[in-house]
């Protein structure tokens, strides 16, 4: 395969047949539509090309800015359609909640404006919501934008009407399959996949996937945020379910780690969405059957996402001399100084007066003459050993004694035989009128 | 989902729900007050102060718990609040005076909002601490020190225009405060007038339920403050103003069903829940949902104490990802916080009598007339959605199970309609029922309530638990020590 540009590798993505031993379901064979192979990570790649291509000569002849309301895939596809353009791109949402896809939009040179939350002291009469203000600057004279407007442009819907739809129809060898089940977003995909497939038989059953209504997954709607969309019809789906993030991340799960597909978790709740409705289908068939649903894009951009509902997945071994080790009794019985000890102490035997606090504070105020070592590296040093001298007493200080007691609790067990604690910590010291240093 | 009730039933904890369960005692006290009467409740204040301490006390943080005072203007809720640790912040020379009148020293009272000359000077005169809103305000305050001979002002700079790095999160646009851009002239008339006034600290409110906005405008705080620090001010402390909300509803799930089947209506694939088909912001085009939805959110997982809990723990990307509360922890600086709303949460209820109960065409919903005007409950005003409760006159009543009614006041305006939502009671009131609005200190009590009509305004009682029984006295009769007889 050549190509002159990496928009030519845009679509004719592979259909996987996913093992029945993992799915489970006796007469229906699944397959997998592997979007999240398209070359910028996702299924926005189709519409994000099919939208803006038009328009790009005359974006560039004015140099006008790429702007969407997008909070992730098709702002990524945009913003390097936009790139490869000379052209800049923006994204304005309320919904971007995955800081990787945030970091990778700035890496891509998008620029990105959040939306404000809503008034905590309601205005009822209030008229500037802050869609209305981004759709006036828009429209406003003089401004030169190209506003792909994906929630209502019929190119989006255009786009998998004429490649996703016929792509699966032809994988299957000229069939239609006889559920096709998608996540329901900006419902281009949905829509198109569903239009393409009814065409070629009315038969097909559609299935829409959106996300619990307190819960959030990426890339889904919620059943009532649908209704926000243009190109949302309720008659395009036979029937509309919802799933939750926790089921999304164990069908990612699933598809991640049994089928070694690393779709991310819009995929994962497009398969567990699929197997919960074609399992009480499965019972009562008698001949094979076909499924189809959408792996819209990658895991690894939903890390934090990830690490945030289920550490558990994350989880490490424990470490070695961690201060979360050690027992009440031993942090109980750290030995500390007073204020007016600790200042007798320095005076004449000069421990070493470690500041466990972050730089930025250490900068502003701080004990004259201290390190500062913070916390966190600290904790990292300490799994390596002592990283002080034996015969050195040391003093250690933090905001208020706590975390300073724990760290002189463990380098006392790690053999340490004089170190102690600042109680009351640099607050203490501050109130008991001791000198604070900026250098 | 269609045609069935939808409730959207308030939360109650145990105090305010033991109080509604009261029957015989709030029916006294509308026959002897009249309709509408407002209750509160100060025990529960002192309770809602100390979650919030907790949340200090977690982090490890010292500094003050201010009440907003606009919230509420009820005597018995300062009076109470007077006898804990808590402070006050006023933004009235009234405020000032009552709060002052109520037992709070100068040094448990900050002045923000937009002041006049005698609150100033008030302000000065006794000491508290005063918000400034810019350099103008700046000269003003310290004309007034220096013209009346008073001791030196302490203040805190309250700033706004807060910027962040890499995203962008967009700001409403604020009244109030200087732009951190302008900070230097700012701080430059701090120093001019360093025989004047004492700069203890920045502050900023912005009114947004984003936990997001409000990291971004205590990060920009911290930053402000090095700056004065490296000026060679001595600051200590950050007010990071209020607003963090309360959870009105029980149950979430009444709260997703009822916005779910309203954004329905609005495109008519069911039949209207509300007066004339009001959408609360939000309307259909040609199948498609556009506007806002205006109305509070009324159910939240996270609230109050716990709202602050989690601003807190939001880590700083400009000061090396360390939680907010560790980086104010370690630079040894106060956090003042003003929550108006959620330390009156639970804190009090509005009572309102059946008045009439007219049908109209059969299966309609049932118009019922209150004695009682909108601007005496006004949780419409704030987009509060919450049922009443139904407390009979006598017994059960009759039993028909659920009905649909339409809440209407006693003005003679088409307008004046108590919540232009269909609300749905379990059973069909009659004349003399008293409907209960519960959890509505918090400014749904008397914020828009006036005399212009020749209608009384509600009167305000305060009410405390006696061991099982509720005891009460008019809101201005409460003191501290009411609950013990005024003997000890």
């Amino acid at each position: 395969m050549r190509y002159d540009s990496i928009t030519e590798a845009i679509g004719n993505t592979p259909l996987v047949r996913i093992d029945p031993a993992v799915h489970g379901l006796r007469n229906i064979d699944l397959y997998a539509k592997l979007e999240m192979l398209n070359p910028f990570g996702s299924v926005k790649d189709r519409a994000a090309w099919n939208m803006a291509r038009p328009l790009l000569a005359e974006a560039v002849e004015h140099g006008s800015q790429v702007v969407e309301l997008s909070s992730g895939n098709t702002a990524k596809a945009l913003a390097v359609v936009a790139g490869m353009h000379g052209l800049g791109f923006k994204s304005v949402t309320n919904r971007m909640r995955v800081p990787e896809i945030k970091d990778l939009l700035l890496l891509l040179g998008a620029e990105i404006e959040e939306l404000p939350g809503q008034s905590e002291c309601l205005d009822p009469t209030a008229t500037d919501d802050p869609l209305t203000l981004f759709h006036r600057t828009l429209s406003a004279s003089g401004s030169s934008y190209l506003h792909t407007d994906q929630y209502f442009n019929p190119r989006n819907t255009e786009a998998h009407l004429t490649g996703t739809g016929p792509e699966i129809v032809k994988d299957l060898d000229g069939r239609v399959p006889d559920w096709f089940v998608a996540c329901v977003g900006t419902a281009g995909s949905s829509t198109g996949v569903a239009r393409a497939l009814r065409e070629e038989d009315p038969s097909v059953r559609v299935v829409g996937l959106v996300a619990a209504k307190s819960d959030f997954i990426p890339g889904i709607r919620t059943i009532d945020e649908v209704q926000e969309v243009g190109l949302f019809d309720p008659e395009t789906y036979d029937t509309i379910e919802s799933v939750s993030a926790d089921e999304a991340i164990e069908g990612m799960l699933t598809l991640n780690r049994r089928c070694g597909i690393l779709g991310g978790p819009t995929g994962g709740a497009a398969y567990h969405g699929a197997i919960r409705h074609l399992r009480v289908v499965d019972e009562e068939l008698t001949e094979r059957r076909t499924a189809v649903f959408i792996v819209c894009d990658r895991v690894e951009s939903y890390l934090s996402y990830v690490r945030q509902r289920r550490p558990d997945l994350l989880g490490r071994p424990p470490r070695k001399n961690s201060p979360a080790d050690l027992t009440d009794a031993e942090v109980g019985g750290a030995p500390s100084v007073t204020v007016a000890e600790a200042r007798r102490w320095i005076g004449t035997e000069g421990p070493l007066v470690v500041d466990l606090r972050s730089p930025f504070a250490y900068a502003a105020l701080h004990i004259d003459g201290s390190v500062n070592i913070v916390d966190e590296l600290f904790a990292e040093l300490l799994q390596g050993g002592l990283p002080f001298s034996r015969s050195r007493p040391v003093l250690l200080a933090c905001p208020v004694g706590e975390q300073s007691a724990r760290y002189a609790a463990l380098l006392t067990r790690m053999g340490h035989p004089d170190v102690r604690s600042l109680a009351g910590g640099i607050i203490a010291w501050r109130d008991a009128g001791a000198p604070l240093v900026r250098d | 989902m269609d045609g069935g009730p939808l409730y959207l039933e308030p939360r109650l904890e145990a105090r305010l729900g033991s109080l509604l369960a009261a029957t015989g005692t709030l029916h006294s006290l509308t026959d002897a007050l009249g309709s509408p009467l407002h209750v509160v409740v100060p025990d529960q204040i002192a309770e809602n102060l100390e979650r919030f301490r907790s949340v200090y006390r977690r982090h490890h943080l010292s500094g003050q718990v201010y009440y907003a005072h606009k919230a509420n203007r009820s005597s018995a809720l300062l009076r109470r609040l007077a006898a804990t640790d808590a402070g006050v912040d006023v933004a009235s020379l009234g405020e000032l005076q009552h709060a002052l009148g109520a037992g709070f020293t100068a040094d448990r009272i900050t002045a923000t909002g937009p002041k006049n000359p005698e609150f100033l000077w008030l302000a000065a005169r006794t000491g508290v601490t005063v918000g400034v809103d810019g350099v103008a305000e700046l000269d003003q305050l310290a004309a007034l020190v220096r013209g009346h001979a008073l001791a030196p002002v302490r203040v805190l700079l309250r700033l706004s225009g807060f910027e962040t790095s890499g995203v962008k999160v967009l700001s409403r646009r604020s009244r109030f405060g200087t732009p951190v851009g302008e900070l230097d002239p700012l701080l430059e008339a701090v120093e001019r007038h360093g025989d004047a006034v004492e700069l203890t600290g920045v502050a900023y409110h912005l009114d947004t339920t984003s936990v997001a906005e409000k990291a971004t405008a205590l990060e920009g705080s911290l930053a402000a403050l090095e700056a004065c620090r490296a000026r060679g001010l001595r600051p200590r402390a950050v007010d990071i103003g209020g607003g963090f909300g309360v959870s009105y509803l029980a149950e979430r799930e009444q709260w997703e069903a009822y916005t779910t089947a309203l954004t329905a209506a609005v495109l008519g694939r069911r039949p209207p829940l509300t007066w004339g088909g009001h959408g609360y912001g939000l309307r259909g085009e040609s199948g498609t949902v556009r506007g806002v939805l205006g109305l509070y959110p009324a159910h939240r997982s996270v609230a109050g104490a716990a709202y602050l809990d989690e601003l807190l723990a939001q880590p700083a990307a400009s000061l090396g990802g360390r939680p907010l509360a560790a980086l104010l922890l370690e630079h040894l600086y106060d956090l003042h916080s003003e929550p108006g709303r959620a330390l009156l949460d639970q804190c009090g209820l509005t009572l309102a009598r059946v008045l009439e109960v007219r049908s109209q065409e059969a299966g309609g919903a049932l118009l019922v007339r209150l004695a009682a005007k909108a601007d005496d409950i006004a949780l419409e005003d704030h987009g509060v959605l919450m049922d009443p409760v139904v407390i009979p006159r006598s017994g059960a009543g009759p039993g028909e199970g659920p009905v649909a009614v339409h809440l209407f006041g006693g003005l003679c305006l088409e307008t004046d309609l108590i919540t232009r939502r269909t609300v749905f009671l379990p059973r069909r009131p009659v004349p003399g029922d008293l409907l209960a609005f519960a959890n509505t200190a918090g400014y749904a009590m008397d914020f828009h309530a006036t005399r212009a009509q020749h209608q009384p305004v509600a009167r305000k009682v305060a009410a405390w638990q006696d061991g099982d029984a509720w005891r009460w006295c008019l809101d201005e009769q409460f003191w501290p020590i009411t609950p013990s007889g005024g003997v000890q």
